[in-house]
């Protein structure tokens, strides 16, 4: 189980040596990368075979716990491991001013994402987290516009300002509590968190980590970011970071933070962004930024999902996160051609009934038509969310109501406009064959998920169960302490 | 008044002066800098969280264990921050430097404006205009012109 390391450590290697091996020869700079992030995604999975039932942890450099840093491996955790690496692989920056610095910046984010969902200890968490941020900065500066400059930019200030309300929020945890690994904080958290600088502590950390999760109030970078950075890029921070960072407030909450206020404030900032998200995309006139905001709304409905307590909630909120982690990337890949004024893609359809057939398919998933996944995503999250007491709770399945009907109206206009032909007007740019063979790919995963749809929920649930067990958790990390 | 109590008002305060000075500002440089006083506040605080006056270093010097030692966890946490920090503090002046080449400016209010019609010219849509506003509004403007 020593190989958990690999899966941080490998791709951060090469990321360093690539620009060495780029200069012994360009044929091994070109496919080292992409193949490191196949092994890794390789040994992700051999790993989840071999774990079963009770989840890994690993003591980084033989130290002990409360110093050492702590490596958790449970099955939701290598999930997200082997998305960042298999999303990085798939959504691999081709092209571009720079290519190796491109692919060294995206080996790093395939480390860092899978630190991020690997790590047992707050501070380290952090760091990948900041390493992340800056990381992407640099890939959405890549296509070196004036708009992507700008765009990154306003994103940093943004990101900056929530890291730092993450750090605060890490000094109020370490002061009431002296230690940050957390499977100790999960032990001490009911005497020593248990009050309103614990819930302080996880606002902090809440919006800080929710600036990548697409978060409320923190979100003003997503239509930006998304319509000016490469396409490819968009859909890697749409569909794969934005779940490391939900992760990670999961884990928190599963842990640490055990008050209902803090479910309150994530229930609430979780309906505020799917009434802006789904507005707003209703509204857009371009395709991407479209996507961006109805990226935002389905984190929202994440959100919603989530802060319903017990394991119920993580069930949920992870049927919809493991939806749109497969939907979005591949939507994002179809903006590749038809970015711009949605009135100009008329007649799409002619030139390219593929990707319009798989730009339906998608949108009915996101819209959550039966049988397709979404549907039963969305479905799981209702049924839910009508089981809780609290009025707040109909009033979220009110809204992810409400919100599905505005995507079917406005996901479909963007469809009608594909099959329409109007005189006059030149239909868009067919794709090119990378981009098509990925979203077909994911599209095929999405519609292959309808056949088997009961041992995927079954094995969902079984990641749920696990994930949301605190008691698991500080068992495997120190196993002299009985909870 | 006793050191410790000082130190958290100099945390907190800095943290607040920081995040005003992102919120209320439109020059970049100045919104840069705010991001390092915040950055520097939420240090400071961290450092703070096991603070006690007057306690040595945690080193032992020929078998003699201090009664009380400060605790050497958050320092070496924050040294990490303030690495971090500086990093991110030199990329956002040199991203500065572009957006100041791209646009000519650094206000941050002219820089999202020119943003926003990049991307609308990129689309090639139109920017949201006074036409999308609200009946009321539109007939009172008319009014008044």
């Amino acid at each position: 189980m020593n190989n958990l390391v690999l899966l941080v450590a490998l791709p951060l290697i090469t990321a360093f040596l690539l620009p060495v091996i780029n200069r012994v020869s360009a044929f091994a700079g070109r496919w080292s990368g992409p193949l490191i992030l196949l092994i890794t995604s390789v040994l992700g999975i051999s790993l989840w075979s071999q774990l079963g039932d009770s989840a890994v942890a690993v003591e980084l450099g033989g130290f002990r716990p409360p110093l050492g840093i702590t490596l958790y491996a449970d099955q939701m955790a290598i999930l997200f491991a082997v998305a960042a690496s298999l999303g990085t692989l798939l959504l691999w920056p081709n092209g571009g001013a720079d290519p190796v610095r491109q692919s060294t910046l995206a080996l790093i984010l395939a480390a860092s994402g899978s630190g991020l969902a690997l790590s047992g200890d707050l501070f380290n968490i952090y760091v990948f987290y900041e390493l992340v941020a800056v990381v992407s900065y640099g890939l959405i500066a890549g296509k070196a516009t004036s708009g992507s400059y700008a765009a990154t930019m306003r994103y940093l200030v943004v990101s900056s300002f929530g890291a730092a309300m993450a750090l605060t929020g890490i000094a109020l945890v370490y002061q009431a509590t002296g230690t940050l690994n957390l499977a100790q904080l999960a032990q001490l958290a009911p005497t020593q968190l248990n009050n309103i600088q614990g819930l302080a502590a996880f606002v902090l950390m809440l919006i800080g980590f929710g600036v990548k999760a697409e978060l409320f109030p923190v979100n003003t970078w997503v239509p930006e970011v998304y319509a000016t950075a490469p396409t490819r890029i968009s859909a890697l921070l749409a569909g794969v970071v934005s779940k490391l960072a939900l992760l990670i407030i999961v884990r928190l909450l599963v842990l640490v933070f055990h008050q209902p206020e803090a479910l309150t404030v994530m229930l609430v900032l979780g309906i505020m962004g799917v009434v802006s998200g789904e507005l707003a995309a209703w509204r857009a006139r371009d395709f991407k930024r479209m996507l961006a905001f109805s990226s935002i709304g389905q984190l929202g409905i994440m959100f919603i999902a989530f802060s319903i307590p017990g394991k119920a909630g993580v069930f949920a909120g992870l049927a919809v996160a493991l939806h749109h982690l497969v939907v979005k990337p591949a939507l994002f890949l179809l903006a590749e051609r038809w970015s711009g004024s949605i009135s100009k893609l008329a007649g799409a359809a002619k030139t390219s009934p593929l990707a319009a057939g798989l730009f339906v398919l998608l949108a009915l998933s996101l819209i959550g038509v039966p049988p397709l996944p979404g549907f039963w995503a969305k479905l799981l999250v209702l049924v839910e969310l009508s089981q809780q007491a609290q009025a707040l709770y109909y009033l979220g399945a009110f809204v992810i109501l409400a919100g599905a009907a505005l995507e079917a109206n406005y996901l479909f206009r963007v469809a009608s406009r594909f099959y329409l032909t109007e005189k006059g007007q030149t239909a868009p740019a067919t794709h090119r064959m990378p981009e098509l063979a990925t979203a077909s790919l994911l599209c095929a995963a999405l519609a292959g998920s309808v056949l088997m749809l009961t041992p995927l929920a079954e094995q969902i649930e079984d990641i749920a169960s696990q994930a949301a067990d605190a008691a698991h958790y500080i068992q495997t990390v120190n196993p002299e302490t009985l909870p | 008044m006793d050191t410790g109590l000082i130190l958290y008002t100099a945390a907190f305060g800095l943290i607040v002066i920081g995040s005003a000075g992102i919120v209320l500002s439109t020059h970049l440089v100045r919104i840069i800098f705010g991001i390092a006083l915040l950055e520097a506040g939420a240090n400071l605080l961290l450092l703070l969280a096991t603070y006690r006056e007057g306690s040595p270093a945690p080193i032992i010097v020929n078998g003699h264990i201090p009664a009380t030692m400060a605790d050497p966890v958050p320092q070496a946490l924050v040294l990490t921050a303030i690495v971090i920090g500086v990093g991110i503090l030199a990329l956002a002046l040199s991203l500065a430097l572009r957006v100041q080449r791209a646009y000519g400016t650094l206000d941050l209010r002219e820089v999202r404006q020119r943003l926003d019609q990049d991307i609308a010219d990129e689309a090639g849509i139109d920017l949201p205009t006074s036409g999308d506003a609200p009946q009321a509004v539109m007939s009172r403007q008319e009014g008044r012109a």
